[in-house]
C-alpha cells in the first residue's frame, strides 16, 4: 500500500513488529533467545541475547561466535554453520518418524 | 450520424465488470485498495473471492462503496454458482432501485482462480449477460516472481495470457535484468494486453527495455508439478505468543519458501492487530490494523503445497514449548 491508502506499518524487521514499548522489546529479545535455544542445540548450535548489544549471538560447539541482526539472518547463518537445513517440518519437530 | 441500435443502448446501460486476477501474492488487493482510495473506482461494487475460508482482504478494502466476500473456494470452480447468484442479486437490486447504481463491479479473484471460467459463467447466464458487460480482465503480475511463475505454474501462465491489462507490481523490488526479461516475455505471450507498472498500488512508468529478449517458455507438464496447491487455515489461538510464532514462521519460510507460496492473517500482539502477509520468502512489514479484536484474528491462511495443517500445528507448538494438542 502507499503511504496514503495503507494502515501504519510496524517499523523494523517484521519479526520485531509485536512489541509496543521498550519493555516489550526487551522481553521479546529474551523470549526469542529462549525459543532459539530450544531448537538450535539439536544442530550443534547455541543462541544467546543478553540485550547488551544489537543482534543475536550464535555459537558453535567449538566455541566460535557470530552476531546476526535478525531472525532471517539467524536461519541463513545457522544453516551455514551447521551445514544442515533447519526445517520446522522435520520429523523431529512434528513427532513423525520416517520409515 | 449513426443512430444507436437497441443493442448498443442496452450495452451502454449495462454495468461494467472488471475481473482483477493474478497469482497468489501478486498485489491484487494492494492495487485495488489504491484505486479505491484515490476514487478511481468510485461507486464500484467490489466482490472479493478467497480460496481459503478466512478472508483478510475485505478488511483492507473498506473504501469500496459496497463489498461482498465469497470465501472458501475459487469463483472459477467451487464458488462459481455462488458468484452467479450474487451477481444476479446485484442486478435485481439495481433494477429495483432504478438509479443506475452501481455502474461498475470489480471481482478480485482468489490467487488460485482462472479468470476464463468466471468470464464464461457470466456470459453464459442470460440475465447476467443482459445486465453486465465485461469491460476488462486485469491481471497483476509480481515483478520479482512473475517469470518463475510463468515457467512453473500453469495457472499463473493462463492468468497472464488471458489478461486485457497486465499490471506489473513491485517493480521497485525487481532487478533490472529480471524485469526486462519479464516484460519482454509478457509482450511475447500476450501481445494485445496493455502493460503498466505499479509500486504499492501507484502507477509507475515501466522502463523501456525494448531490446530485451523474451524467454521462450516450454510446455508445463501439469501432472509433474508436484502436489496441488491448497489453502489451509492454522489457528494459533491465544496461548502462543508473537515472539515464538515469529521465530517459527521465519524458520518455516526460510526452509519452505518455495512451497509456502502465501501466508496471510491477523495476529494479535502487544503492538496491536498485526496484518501479516508473505509471498514466498518475502514478508511485508505488518500493518497495524485499527479496531478491536475480531473473530478471525490469530487465524492464518497458508497456501502452497507439501504440508498439512496438523504438521504446521505440531511444529508451531513445539517451537512455542507447548505440548501437542490432546496430550496431558
Amino acid at each position: 500500500m502507499c503511504s496514503a491508502c495503507g494502515f501504519p506499518a510496524a517499523p523494523g524487521h517484521w519479526t520485531e513488529a509485536g512489541a509496543a514499548t521498550p519493555h516489550d522489546r526487551l522481553r521479546d529479545r529474551f523470549r526469542r533467545a529462549q525459543v532459539l535455544q530450544s531448537v538450535l542445540p539439536a544442530y550443534g548450535l547455541t543462541a544467546h541475547d543478553g540485550a547488551q548489544v544489537p543482534g543475536i549471538q550464535l555459537g558453535t560447539l567449538s566455541g566460535s561466535q557470530t552476531i546476526v541482526r535478525d531472525l532471517e539472518a539467524v536461519w541463513a547463518e545457522a544453516e551455514r554453520l551447521s551445514g544442515k537445513a533447519i526445517d520446522p517440518l522435520d520429523p523431529r519437530f512434528i513427532g513423525e518418524r520416517t520409515a | 450520424m449513426i443512430l444507436p441500435t437497441d443493442a448498443t443502448e442496452a450495452a451502454e446501460n449495462r454495468m461494467r465488470l472488471t475481473v482483477l486476477g493474478g497469482f497468489l501474492g501478486s498485489g491484487k488487493t494492494t492495487w485495488l485498495r489504491h484505486q479505491l482510495h484515490h476514487g478511481l473506482l468510485a461507486d464500484a461494487f467490489v466482490i472479493v473471492n478467497e480460496a481459503a475460508e478466512t478472508s483478510v482482504d475485505d478488511a483492507l478494502l473498506g473504501q469500496a462503496a459496497e463489498l461482498a466476500v465469497i470465501a472458501g473456494g475459487c469463483a472459477c470452480c467451487e464458488a462459481r454458482d455462488e458468484l452467479v447468484t450474487l451477481l444476479r442479486s446485484i442486478c435485481d437490486k439495481r433494477v429495483s432501485a432504478g438509479n443506475g447504481r452501481p455502474d461498475r463491479i470489480v471481482i478480485e479473484t482468489s490467487g488460485l482462480a482462472d479468470p476464463g471460467p468466471i468470464v464464461g459463467a457470466i456470459r453464459a447466464d442470460p440475465m447476467l449477460a443482459h445486465h453486465i458487460v465485461i469491460s476488462e480482465i486485469a491481471v497483476a503480475v509480481d515483478a520479482v516472481y512473475g517469470l518463475e511463475q510463468l515457467r512453473q505454474e500453469p495457472l499463473s501462465r493462463r492468468q497472464m495470457e488471458l489478461a486485457d491489462r497486465l499490471v506489473v507490481t513491485k517493480i521497485d523490488k525487481a532487478d533490472e535484468a529480471g524485469l526486462a526479461r519479464l516484460l519482454a516475455t509478457l509482450k511475447a505471450i500476450n501481445p494485445g494486453a496493455a502493460l503498466s507498472g505499479a509500486v504499492k498500488g501507484s502507477d509507475v512508468a515501466l522502463p523501456d527495455y525494448s531490446d530485451a529478449e523474451p524467454e521462450v517458455l516450454g510446455e508445463i507438464d501439469e501432472g509433474a508439478g508436484g502436489a496441488p496447491i491448497r489453502a489451509l487455515k492454522l489457528d494459533i489461538g491465544e496461548e502462543i505468543d508473537w515472539t515464538a510464532f515469529s521465530v517459527w514462521l521465519s524458520a518455516l519460510i526460510h526452509a519452505r519458501g518455495d512451497d509456502i507460496l502465501r501466508v496471510k492473517g491477523v495476529v494479535r500482539a502487544p503492538a496491536g492487530r498485526l496484518l501479516l502477509q508473505s509471498v514466498r520468502r518475502i514478508v511485508q512489514s505488518p500493518e497495524i490494523l485499527p479496531g478491536d479484536a475480531a473473530g478471525d484474528d490469530n487465524s492464518l491462511v497458508f497456501i502452497g503445497r507439501g504440508f498439512r495443517a496438523d504438521q504446521l500445528d505440531k511444529s508451531l507448538r513445539h517451537f512455542a514449548g507447548l505440548k501437542e494438542r490432546g496430550q496431558a
